[in-house]
């Protein structure tokens, strides 16, 4: 069998089962009848009580089937009704429109090899093609086996309303005894709907089952301007470096005191200098690998040297300033 | 060591008992003790699997599913009863007690007396709808027995249930023989409300129905429900996997059912009935025999190269690939064996802070499983959100006992050494180059201002201004 997967473990509606209304329709039955439906169905009880007085005829092998079958759809405002024949052998070829106020109705008289006769169990069976649900229409039987039932669009369980497919109606016949039931395919249903009333809405039911799959979707992540952007900029940076120091040279700037700094304070200018270039290391040591606990003690060490040597040092540059070379 | 550990714990479990995970203590309900010779073959069933019965009727005063506030039984079996009600120790809140307390619970019912009403309030609560009048007849023209009913069409003879959905474990059919039938004798038909613990395992065929054979033995004027809308034996399991089953034909289980031979109208042969291990397996299920999952143990670990790898750490970090392996066994009658997830079915990881964030298939993971337990594995990158979260594995399904686990750990975010160094990133190339040329101008300027003798034409000027 091939169902639906939602479905399957609980048919998920109650089908309306709406007899009671049923009945008392089928009870007002008589009156919408053409007189020569009328006449038939008098001559038919007549044979069928004949039949009633040879009651206790063996019924080996004999068998359910329907006979006068229609099947008819009528417009709540009672215009363009469709009328069909329904016969037990084939079932209607085309699909039966059925309108968001129509109403379809089933009759036909349950034969038992022939003979009119009341079944049990008489349903016209509506069945949704995806999911294999079924939901049952009981027929309002009379004693003579004439059997009547109206459906209007709104009983139709609403899983099956909301189906793509033609529903497939199956026309079920049978009763205790030995008589064999009648079950056959008898006409497919193609539900249209009003397109100016919402359709109907239908819950899916929870169902224990695997659920689907989440994936989690990442932030983008951070992007660089192409390389070659970088790389430009970054060389015109590094060009300002001897773009400054020509400048410099230009403005008539040079080293010449360099001889006469460290002649005359020699460690002082060593310890200074190389200070303040230690000091870039350390800074560059702490960008590459140390954490700040390294460098602190480092920092220390050099600032201090740096302290002593300068006031050494810079007493040499002042010196000089005050003899007037510079 | 573990797999050392485990073995050992399952010889001492096989040591002590070989029935149901949850106990031996059965309590069997019925009207008239003596009716138990009836079922004779059913409760020799159920003893010979190790179970240990007790007969009580509704009436008995000693009969109480409690006793100091503790279970006296661990499963129930009611059968049908003539009484209106099963008197004041079987009310429907005491049978949701015994449900809530983690007892199973068997009825059966018959369409030869009507329910009592302290059942019929039971079911409602459950959501399992009996006919009108507490009574009711399954009948099918098309299914019956020709042996047993040629005429009266109420000894229903089905093929063995098979699974009600693609992806739902086959419990009650596998292995079933292809010749053998289930017979339905004079059973009742009950709906099932929509909720998603109740699960049918037989089902009426399409052209089944049921009536009321005292009002409705000429017309069927009120349908109560026909098709598979019909359910013939269902189940409901609850939260805490408590299990409760419903026979709708407690002559299903009767010795002559066992035995009989039933043909099927239109078929040439009469068949042996699949009854009697359709029992065993419908109880078994119900008293937890079967389809009883079992968590052994949960490990997840960091997936990374070069990383510690230390199993079921308390933190991650965001963005770390993580495996998480969970192993289940299933018990089956005696044993635990290693649960296989049913095809079309998946067993799903969640890596959840208030919603899941990841929801992803567990596979299998062949190296860490044995004989008598699976394990089930996955990978997944743990998402950029920082916070508390939890690996959930919520496995629920119609006839397995329900599996939910969660194991929370901290996520957190980067730690300021863990970004990609700044040389890496091209963008940060200007910037850096930036502190290069500032270093170099320091350093050259230091020099020059410490060094710089003044140009020769200005040296001159400026001594000219002092003299």
């Amino acid at each position: 069998m091939s169902f639906g997967a939602e479905h399957l473990s609980i048919v998920s509606f109650r089908a309306p089962f709406p007899s009671r209304r049923v009945a008392r329709k089928g009870a007002s039955l008589p009156n919408k009848h053409h007189h020569n439906d009328i006449t038939m169905r008098f001559s038919q009880s007549f044979t069928s009580a004949l039949l009633l007085a040879a009651a206790g005829v063996a019924q080996a092998a004999s068998s359910w089937s329907f006979d006068e079958g229609s099947l008819s759809i009528a417009a709540k405002k009672g215009s363009d009704a469709v009328k069909e024949k329904l016969n037990a052998k084939s079932p209607l070829s085309k699909p039966i429109a059925l309108g968001s106020a129509d109403t379809l109705k089933v009759t036909f008289t349950a034969k038992d090899n022939g003979r009119g006769k009341r079944p049990h169990q008489a349903f016209v069976i509506l069945k949704e093609q995806d999911s294999g649900l079924e939901a049952p229409f009981p027929l309002t039987l009379k004693e003579n086996g004439k059997a009547v039932v109206q459906i209007a669009q709104k009983e139709i369980p609403v899983n099956l309303l909301l189906s793509d497919k033609p529903l497939k109606a199956s026309i079920v016949i049978a009763s205790f005894g030995s008589a064999t039931g009648f079950i056959a395919p008898a006409f497919d249903i193609e539900i249209t709907t009003d397109p100016n009333v919402a359709p109907p809405q239908y819950e899916k039911p929870v169902r224990y089952g695997k659920r689907p799959e989440i994936h989690h979707t990442f932030r983008a992540d951070p992007q660089s301007p192409p390389k070659i952007v970088s790389l430009f900029f970054a060389l015109a940076v590094v060009a300002t470096v001897p773009a400054l120091f020509i400048g410099w040279l230009a403005l008539g700037a040079n080293v010449n005191h360099v001889t006469k700094a460290i002649g005359a304070a020699p460690l002082s200018h060593a310890t200074f200098f190389g200070s303040i270039v230690a000091m870039e290391f350390v800074f560059f040591m702490y960008y590459t690998s140390w954490n700040l606990f390294q460098v602190l003690p480092v920092i220390g060490v050099v600032g201090v040297m740096t302290i002593l040597s300068g006031t050494k040092a810079l007493s040499e540059v002042q010196s000089r300033r005050l003899a007037g070379e510079r | 060591m573990r797999s050392l550990l485990s073995f050992f714990a399952f010889l001492f479990v096989a040591a002590v008992s070989a029935i149901s995970t949850t106990g031996d203590r059965l309590l069997v309900v019925l009207d008239d003790v003596a009716e138990k010779a009836g079922y004779s073959k059913f409760f020799g069933d159920l003893e010979s699997r190790g179970f240990k019965l007790t007969f009580e009727t509704p009436k008995s005063e000693t009969l109480s599913l409690f006793r100091l506030g503790e279970r006296a039984y661990d499963h129930v079996i009611v059968f049908p009863s003539k009484a209106k009600g099963l008197g004041p120790n079987l009310t429907p809140s005491i049978l949701l007690d015994f449900l809530n307390a983690n007892g199973n619970i068997l009825v059966t019912l018959s369409s030869g007396s009507a329910a009592p009403n302290s059942l019929v309030s039971f079911l409602a609560e459950l959501d399992i709808q009996l006919p009108t009048e507490r009574t009711g007849l399954a009948v099918d023209h098309f299914n019956y027995d020709s042996i047993s009913a040629p005429d009266t069409h109420d000894v229903l003879v089905l093929s063995p249930p098979g699974p009600v959905r693609p992806d739902i474990k086959n419990f009650f059919s596998v292995g079933a023989p292809a010749d053998q039938l289930l017979a339905f004798p004079h059973g009742l038909g009950v709906t099932l409300g929509a909720g998603e613990l109740l699960a049918p395992i037989l089902r009426a065929p399409r052209t089944a129905y049921s009536y009321n054979p005292k009002e409705q033995a000429e017309v069927v004027d009120d349908l109560f429900a026909a098709g598979e809308q019909l359910a013939l034996v269902s189940t409901m399991q609850a939260r805490n996997s408590a299990r409760f089953a419903l026979v709708g034909s407690v002559e299903m289980l009767r010795d002559s059912w066992f035995d009989a031979e039933v043909k099927k109208i239109g078929a040439t042969k009469a068949v042996k009935t699949f009854n009697r291990e359709f029992a065993k397996r419908v109880s078994g299920w119900t008293f937890q025999e079967t389809g009883v999952l079992r968590v052994n143990w949960i490990e997840h670990h960091l997936d990374e190269v070069s990383a510690l790898n230390e199993s079921n750490p308390a933190i991650y970090r965001i963005k770390n690939d993580v495996t998480y392996t969970i192993s289940l066994s299933e018990w089956s009658w005696d044993t635990w064996t290693a649960f296989t997830v049913p095809t079309n079915d998946v067993l799903q990881l969640e890596f959840s802070m208030l919603s899941p964030f990841h929801r992803v298939a567990l596979g299998l993971d062949p190296s860490h499983s044995t004989p008598e337990a699976t394990a089930y594995t996955a990978s997944i990158k743990l998402p950029d959100q920082h916070g508390i979260f939890n690996f959930k594995v919520n496995y629920k399904r119609p006839f397995l006992t329900n599996v939910e686990e969660k194991n929370t750990v901290s996520v957190r975010h980067m730690a300021h050494d863990e970004w990609p160094r700044s040389f890496a990133i091209s963008g940060a190339w200007p910037w850096i180059a930036g502190i290069a040329a500032t270093v170099a101008g320091w350093v050259g300027f230091v020099a020059l201002w410490m060094y710089s003798a003044p140009p020769a034409g200005e040296r001159k000027k400026e001594t000219k201004k002092t003299q």
